[in-house]
């Protein structure tokens, strides 16, 4: 039979799962990673590149690639404008359309781009499912993930990439409940969860109320457009204030620094400083440095941190809840790993929040867990999701009329009644409308539409009922009919920030095929991904503030050069085209660091005993 | 919607044409999830009576059972017919389920339900109910009074205190609106068991009243806080 599986569509990376024999996991590619970079590149021939070698091509080859797609998903260009300066690629649009994103010769949309990576991870489910021996290894359907925050046009953007992927999308589901599904799997949580889920682009707050195996949303708030990609920008910026970089002429080399700021960034996570360091800047014979300690980098980001609180405040008030009325506080998204922001979530819950679970993979489990349900049709397990934003429709005035609100329960439904203001009128303009605001500008525009087709009578006289209705996946739909005659009316909504039907047909016809079944192809970039493996993991060992102190107790003096040489050694040969040079080189510095590694694994684990013996001596005490 | 007393609505499975009432939802006979029909209720759709007054705990146990029976997730590989009927059964539970889980939603709703759609409540929120005359009367002109003392310049507190008195009066209003509600819902009920349709209709009538004046309390109490936050945005 073929497979479904779960998918989560990340801002910064994308995973797929699997539940086997009741068991969810992640599925690895072909050398074991399980994070895909949500990073798509396109060469001079047309090839489209996916992930980590696509990540690669941000320092050479930038304007032909793009990152973070997920911020422009069912977007239109005035929504993005202000930040498109800091991104390699190009963007357009009309306003009031579908943004387009320039890559070489193309102009391809979010929902293509988003394609691309969903093709990926389909490719890599199948590959995972044909090394295990499956008769049928294809994945043919998914439950992808999304935003709980996402409006209609975002969730209909993301259902339009699966089908460009080849994927049959059965169900969208919402990226804090998918985690809150995952982490209840034991059954042994009851009562009230709060999910705060800080990713790469998107902040969502859901609460739960999870009892007898259902899983009901209370109430879900957030912001669509703020994420760990908003602190990487923060410190770009801080550095090439330094450098004196332009964004629009230095691509590669903004790249560069953004590389290493997200390292830094990692750092701090562990440590209490460490320096950024951008090697082979344009003009620059030495590498810059700057020191940073955790310290600077928290007033930094502390107004991005304090904007994700007061959606969580509105949240609980939403769900009629107190702060302190919560059970458990659970942690989603790479942000998350950030010191601060599990302080500030601490403090406002005021209990420790969850970390066991893996931020990244947590929200992919949860979708398997829910292709499962679909697909099993067992009922042990009952997710209950609610719609973030309510719907309303414009009146005279520009003044908006609600018609679902905001965490409704969903499946939600709703009805209106319309009738004609001139004798004999037979068509209506409706104005589809999501948000919280009370004038219809200042909400999102879903799309329009003509009720035609009403038979004509006196002003006033017809009755059309216009009913709308939400599904499962947050996605609306609209019928309508005369209730005097009978008749029901055909519509078609011209969606506001998204691709029609025909488009999305045209679109599947017209993609291009993965060039990158390429056997040789991919053994060179599963080396390259390997050595870039090492070579993080080697220059994040010397950058540690302690490490000077180490070296000199525990290594030897020509310890330190020997590694330094060889990893300096490997980055040359990156990029190159010969596998097998990549391949020694790698061998190399792994020799060069054994020992290294042995001396920082017994390190460690001196730390965290004398760690915990002061511990246990404080708790004697007391 | 005017509930049909006369008529028991009756509406044929798509499936093998068998007929039942509205409110059962899976059909007697090939056991296949019923389209929902256009007519029937919250209360019969949960299987409860037309109560007020309602154990929100058991409420919620019967949602998550209706819930576990037709939510869209079970019928993902169903007839396109059945689907829908998930569909739109789910979407009316979940309607249902919102609606009588607040003790003033379900009122509203029995209210209207029942017939005692009332013209006046398109005008709750401009006309005054005869029974609060009085009272608008002299927040009305208490308010002038504060406008005025912020005119001429008084401290914000000494407007503040104003405030909090003038909000004090509703306030005990409203607390008692609240405490009758409650014990006529609580008389509705009864008069419900007993049979006593007369005194039932009584009831309603008064709950009517009750609720349109609690229900212009809040807009008054809403203006009061207005009031206020526009004397902290001056004095910022």
């Amino acid at each position: 039979m073929s497979k479904v599986v779960g998918i989560d569509l990340g801002t910064t990376n994308s995973l797929v799962a699997f539940v086997n024999g009741g068991a969810p996991a992640v599925i690895p590619d072909e050398s074991g990673d399980t994070l895909l970079p949500s990073i798509v590149s396109v060469d001079e021939a047309g090839t489209v590149y996916v992930g980590r070698e696509a990540q690669r091509r941000l320092l050479t080859d930038a304007a032909r690639t793009v990152y973070s797609v997920k911020r422009f998903m069912g977007r239109g260009i005035e929504d993005v404008r202000g930040e498109e300066r800091w991104f390699p690629f190009k963007v357009s649009g009309e306003a009031g359309g579908v943004v387009r994103i320039h890559l070489g010769g193309r102009q391809l949309t979010p929902p293509e781009i988003s394609g691309f990576i969903l093709r990926e991870l389909k490719r890599r489910a199948e590959a995972f499912f044909t090394r295990e021996g499956d008769f049928d290894p294809e994945a043919a359907a998914a439950v992808i993930t999304v935003p709980a925050y996402f409006n209609d046009a975002q969730r209909t953007a993301t259902r339009d990439a699966g089908r460009l992927a080849g994927l049959e999308v059965l169900r969208i589901i919402n990226e804090p409940t998918a985690a809150c599904l995952a982490y209840g799997l034991d059954k042994r949580h009851q009562g009230r969860i709060a999910v705060y889920d800080f990713g790469g682009g998107t902040f969502d707050i859901s609460i739960l109320r999870l009892e007898d195996g259902v899983f009901q949303v209370l109430s879900t708030n957030g912001d669509t457009h703020l994420g760990g990609d908003d602190i990487d920008r923060l410190l770009v910026q801080m550095v090439a204030d330094d450098l004196g970089l332009d964004p629009a002429a230095q691509a590669e080399a903004v790249q560069a620094v953004r590389k290493a700021v997200i390292q830094s960034k990692w750092d701090l996570s562990e440590f209490d400083e460490t320096h950024i360091e951008v090697a082979g800047l344009p003009g620059r014979a030495e590498p810059y440095r700057r020191r940073i300690t955790r310290a600077d980098f928290e007033a930094l980001i502390a107004p991005i941190v304090a904007r994700t609180l007061e959606p969580c405040r509105r949240a609980l008030e939403d769900a009629g809840l107190k702060a302190a009325q919560i059970d458990e506080a659970v942690l989603v998204g790479g942000s998350t790993r950030i010191p601060m922001v599990r302080r500030e979530v601490e403090r406002l819950f005021g209990r420790k929040p969850h970390t066991d679970l893996n931020p990244d993979e947590v929200v992919a489990i949860g979708a398997a867990v829910q292709a499962d349900i679909l697909v099993s049709g067992r009922r042990e397990m009952l997710l209950l999701d609610v719609t973030p934003l309510s719907l309303g429709i414009e009146t005279m005035g520009g003044i908006v009329s609600k018609i679902i609100l905001r965490n409704s329960t969903i499946p939600a439904s709703g009805s209106e009644m319309f009738t004609t203001f001139v004798d004999s009128q037979t068509a209506v303009d409706i104005h589809i409308l999501q948000g919280e605001r009370e004038m219809a500008a200042d909400n999102r525009s879903l799309g329009r539409f003509k009720l035609r087709g009403i038979p004509p009578m006196p002003a006033g006289l017809p009755r059309i009922q216009v009913r709308f209705q939400i599904d499962a996946n947050g996605i609306l739909s609209v019928s309508a009919h005369e209730l005097r005659t009978g008749i029901e009316q055909a519509i078609e909504v011209k969606p506001s920030y998204g691709l029609t039907d025909e488009e999305v047909e045209r679109m599947l016809i017209e993609s291009f095929e993965h060039a990158q079944e390429d056997v040789d192809a991919r053994m060179l970039i599963e080396f390259r991904n390997e050595a870039e493996t090492i070579i993080a993991a080697t220059e994040k060992t010397l950058r540690r503030p302690d490490f000077t102190e180490i070296a000199a107790s525990l290594l030897k003096p020509e310890e330190v050069a020997l590694i330094q040489a060889a990893l300096a050694d490997l980055k040359q040969s990156m990029g190159a085209s010969d596998r097998n040079v990549i391949q020694v080189k790698t061998a190399a510095l792994n020799q060069a660091t054994h020992h290294l590694a042995e001396v920082m694994m017994n390190w460690t684990v001196q730390a965290a005993l004398a760690g915990r013996t002061a511990d246990d001596v404080a708790a004697k005490g007391r | 919607m005017q509930p049909d007393t006369n008529a028991i609505p009756i509406d044929p499975c798509k499936h093998c044409g068998t007929e039942a009432p509205v409110d059962v939802h899976f059909c007697p006979r090939c056991d296949r999830l019923l389209t929902l029909g256009r007519h029937g209720d919250y209360f019969t759709f949960f299987g409860l009576r037309r109560r007020l007054r309602l154990d929100v705990k058991d409420l919620e146990q019967r949602f998550r059972a209706l819930s576990r029976l037709f939510h869209p997730d079970y019928f993902h590989n169903a007839a396109p017919a059945e689907r829908l009927a998930s569909l739109e059964r789910s979407s009316y539970l979940n309607d249902a389920f919102r609606t009588l889980r607040d003790p003033m939603a379900r009122l509203e709703y029995l209210l209207k339900l029942e017939g005692f759609t009332p013209k006046e409540s398109r005008d709750a929120t401009t006309k005054v109910p005869q029974g609060l005359l009085e009272e608008v009367f002299e927040l009305n002109e208490e308010l002038e009074a504060i406008q005025e003392m912020r005119a001429a310049g008084e401290s914000a507190a000494a407007v503040a205190l104003r405030l909090s008195a003038a909000r004090r009066p509703i306030e005990a209003n409203l607390a008692r609106h609240e405490e009758q509600l409650d014990a006529l819902m609580s008389a509705h009920d009864a008069r419900l068991e007993a049979g006593d349709a007369e005194g039932r209709h009584e009831a309603l009538i008064a709950l009517r009243t009750l609720l349109l004046e609690r229900t212009y309390l809040l807009n008054l109490l809403a203006t009061v806080r207005r009031e206020a936050g526009a004397g902290e945005a001056a004095a910022s």
